[in-house]
């Protein structure tokens, strides 16, 4: 791939000096720029946000940087950056106001936004002249007279460089941890959120980034057709775009310049359709999203793809759980003070009070609907408690959203979604590791010596995770390939991988036989032998006899006992609650 | 003064009937199929096409030239579900949305190549003279779309809530695969809930047509329209609908009545930026918690 990659790399930068028509360089040039806005919006669909405004910020980009030039005779040495935060600026307050919708919600807003943006430019005549257009910005100077831009060589070359940094740029956003955060966020957003990832800031980043990009695009437009409509504004120009992210391969960092590359040229050969030409390209994109879903550049990887050894992490010794126990204070690690939880008039989860002793493994266990998992979810910031106190490590966390409360060191594993499905063994783990990133974000996109040993750290510890639970050998498999036991196992190193010192397990033994329990036992011990805290929920009463310090018993949301396995066996409460079975006493 | 401001509402009401059955449509096949129809401008353009040509080109009655209109409008949509929509059920979101952006591309430029881009007028049957009731006029074509847009709106009601197939559509809403459990063909839930959001969109196109301009590009902003009606009541919510196209329709009505004619378009977007200032945890109902 990479020898194919450099071989058209050099091919596109040579073709102006093979004497190529002005022609076919004016749509290499506008498959460059319409690449800076697919670039752009498969970034942030690698979130799972589909933005179908995104034409607005080239539009504001363009006339941003237009006016300027038009107005003030700025060179747009300068007005192009400017053009790039102003629209960075408008995706961010953008986001402020939509990112907290999803899917259909956001696509549609974004839709009506640059609808508003469009009619404001149609109207506004003093601004923009409205239809008629604002001709005259004037041609790209660089600060002196003989350095204008004037042929169409020029303007490839400098579109050549734009591409070539926007390329660089997502290659390092999408090929490092901010990747494999936007990836997880698409994927399972809880699982992201208690893995320490924040939605809000990597989905905000994404659209920044890409409002930016799109910013850049526009201003680069804006001097070399000089002239600007609200035309630039048209949904159709978002409709290219997505078709050319999709087309390409979403989620890939050459999808958008190849989708970009093939649908610059594809419209144009329509032109020999003529009046056919429009209705023939509706086709063409019906067809490419019915049987191509997955992109070009997926089924070129097919066909260049040789499958190498997986490559290597290194010695897979370093293991460093639970080293923040030691800094910690105090004997309690987690309390909840008087908790309660309504669902309407119903409380899910009354007045309940209980503490995690350091070190201590902690069991919740009550019928269905005894408001076990409401509990947990309280503890980590999924579900607002309506009265009382969650403490962990002494700090009030009651109301913090769950990444921060797993920032924090207090990560739970889920009952059902506990895995990315689509990443690799190694990746989900390498995705969780996320909290203990020290690197900033330039470092991470200029590749840093830092950053570098960092990654490198991060692969040898998720390695070292994968093998304490037990998957070592299937660290290339996707998760959604491994059995539903060894999908357990991953979830519990995913959790583990942020280096929590309190754990939170949401029925881990659902669903695994009589052998897997065993180990899960063995695993849940010796992750308290580092020092950790584990509170969990179970209804294996042998698990939870026999590893269970203490037990908290909860019925109807209210505590009904608490106290040792021996002291809950006989407790008389207890019994009844289970319809008197006694079947805590048979299993244990 | 008064009358004018009533006059205006009833203005708006009668557009906003229109927007309603838009958004109805729309909303019903996101609330069913989880697809965001982006060709549901396209259906209502057909809608008024089927009905110039029935009607104006070829001289049937009106009243039959509307009904089958509609019906060939839901003919249009039932085979875009089953050779289109059908094979993209398990992709993910923005595929599906892509298709039908795809199909609205292909309609609207058959549209253009079948009746040519100029607008046209639909020469109806009623009377030119407006209805007056006190200080209030409305011509009588608006009043006959204002009372067909509620005969509609009811009888869409009265299907969903009384009918076999209706029932079918509810618990495919709640939970497609225990439907299917329960013997609901879930496929033809899905065609007839496609065939049936679109003869909404063609009734709609059908009335506001006859009212005013029939073009190719009619449902662009049509389809606009009726996602801000959909996100006002909440994407998949029937009452919502209905509540957000009146609101839309009436407001605009106002709008262009007080403030300017050339910001008309963009109010409803703008109403949906200001719910969300003051909302902004979204218009739709509680989040699902994790498990």
């Amino acid at each position: 791939m990479k020898v194919w990659t450099i071989a058209a790399a050099v091919a596109l930068l040579a073709l102006p000096l093979l004497g190529v028509d002005d022609y076919y360089l004016h749509l290499l040039i506008m498959a460059g720029l319409f690449y800076l806005l697919a670039a752009g919006m498969s970034l942030l669909l690698a979130t799972g946000q589909l933005n179908l405004g995104h034409t607005a910020f080239f539009g504001i980009g363009a006339y941003t940087s237009g006016l300027l030039g038009l107005h003030f005779g700025i060179s747009p040495l300068w007005t192009m950056p400017a053009a790039a935060v102003f629209t960075a600026f408008v995706g961010y307050l953008l986001g402020r106001l939509t990112l907290k919708l999803r899917g259909a919600y956001f696509v549609l807003v974004t839709v009506g936004f640059a609808e508003v943006i469009r009619l404001i430019a149609t109207n506004w005549m003093d601004l923009t002249q409205g239809p008629m257009g604002l001709p005259g910005v004037p041609p790209f100077n660089l600060g002196a007279e003989r350095w204008t831009l004037v042929s169409k060589r020029d303007f490839y070359y400098l579109m050549a460089a734009l591409v070539a940094g926007t390329l660089f740029l997502t290659a390092r956003l999408l090929g490092s941890g901010v990747g494999r955060a936007l990836a997880a966020i698409q994927s399972n957003e809880s699982l992201a959120e208690s893995s320490g990832i924040s939605a809000y800031s990597h989905t905000m980043l994404a659209l920044v980034v890409s409002c930016a990009l799109a910013g850049v695009a526009g201003g680069f437009y804006a001097h070399y057709i000089t002239f600007l409509s609200p035309e630039l504004f048209g949904f159709h120009n978002t409709v290219t775009m997505a078709v050319m992210v999709v087309a390409g391969g979403q989620g890939t960092v050459l999808g958008p310049a190849v989708g970009s590359l093939v649908f610059t040229f594809v419209p144009e050969f329509l032109r020999m359709a003529a009046f056919y030409r429009m209705l023939l390209y509706g086709v063409i994109l019906l067809l490419v999203v019915m049987f191509m879903p997955r992109g070009l550049v997926h089924y070129l990887q097919a066909l260049v793809r040789r499958h190498g050894p997986a490559p290597a992490v290194g010695a897979a010794s370093d293991l460093s759980l639970g080293t923040g126990v030691a800094d910690a204070r105090g004997a309690t690690a987690l309390s909840l003070r008087r908790v309660t939880v309504r669902f309407g008039g119903l409380a899910a989860v009354d007045d309940l009070s209980l503490g995690l002793g350091r070190g201590e493994i902690l069991a919740l266990i009550g019928p269905n609907g005894a408001g076990k998992s409401t509990a947990f979810n309280v503890v980590t910031g999924f579900q607002p408690a309506d009265a009382g106190h969650v403490e962990f490590d002494g700090a009030d966390i009651t109301g913090l959203p769950p990444y921060r409360i797993a920032e924090r060191g207090l990560v739970r594993m889920f009952q059902r979604t506990s895995v990315f499905p689509e990443a690799s063994a190694l990746d989900n783990v390498l995705t969780a590791c996320h909290r203990l990133a020290r690197t900033r974000l330039w470092e991470l996109v200029l590749m840093t010596r830092a950053q570098r040993e960092e990654e490198v750290r991060h692969r040898r510890r998720a390695q070292a995770l994968l093998g304490f639970v037990g998957l070592g050998a299937r660290a290339a498999e996707a998760a959604k390939n491994l059995s539903c036991g060894e999908q357990r196992l991953l979830g519990l190193a995913i959790a583990l991988a942020p280096d929590p010192s309190v754990l939170l397990l949401d029925e881990p033994a659902a669903g695994l036989n009589a052998v897997e329990t065993a180990e899960l036992m063995r695993l849940i011990e010796a992750i308290r032998g580092h020092g950790l805290s584990v509170l969990l929920v179970e209804h294996d009463m042998k698990l939870v006899m026999g590893l269970c310090d203490r037990i908290v018993v909860l019925n109807y949301g209210v505590k009904i006992a608490e106290g040792t396995p021996a002291e809950i066996q006989r407790h008389p409460e207890v019994i009844r609650a289970y319809l008197g079975s006694g079947e805590i006493l048979a299993d244990a | 003064m008064w009358a004018e401001l009533v006059q205006h509402v009833v203005n708006g009401l009668i557009v906003g009937g229109g927007y309603a059955l838009m958004g109805i449509g729309l909303t019903l096949i996101f609330g069913i199929m989880r697809v965001v129809n982006f060709a549901h401008g396209e259906f209502f353009m057909l809608g008024a096409f089927f009905l110039f040509t029935l009607f104006s080109l070829w001289g049937l009655n009106f009243f039959l030239a509307s009904l089958a209109s509609v019906l060939g409008v839901a003919f249009v949509g039932a085979i875009v579900e089953r050779l289109v929509l059908r094979r993209l059920r398990f992709a993910p979101i923005e595929i599906p949305m892509l298709a039908t952006v795809a199909l609205s591309v292909i309609l609207q430029n058959a549209a253009i190549l079948i009746w040519d881009p100029s607008p046209k007028t639909i020469k109806h049957v009623f009377s030119p003279l407006p209805l007056t009731l006190g200080p209030i006029h409305v011509v009588s074509i608006r009043v006959f779309a204002g009372l067909v847009a509620v005969a509609l709106i009811v009888g869409s009601h009265l299907l969903i809530q009384r009918t076999r197939i209706g029932r079918a559509m509810r618990a495919t809403f709640q939970d497609t695969d225990m439907a299917r459990l329960a013997g609901v063909d879930v496929d033809r839930v899905y065609m007839f809930t496609f065939a049936f959001g679109a003869a909404l969109a063609g009734a709609s196109g059908a009335l506001l047509g006859a009212v005013f301009w029939v073009y190719p590009a009619m449902g662009d902003l049509a389809a606009l329209k009726s996602f801000a009606v959909v996100i006002m009541g909440g994407l998949g919510n029937f009452l919502g609908a209905i509540v957000g196209g009146l609101l839309l329709g009436v407001s605009e009505s106002l709008g262009a009545g007080y403030i300017s004619s050339g910001y008309k378009d963009a109010i409803g977007f703008i109403l949906i930026i200001l719910l969300l200032l003051w909302r902004p945890q979204g218009l739709f109902g509680k989040k699902v918690l994790p498990r």
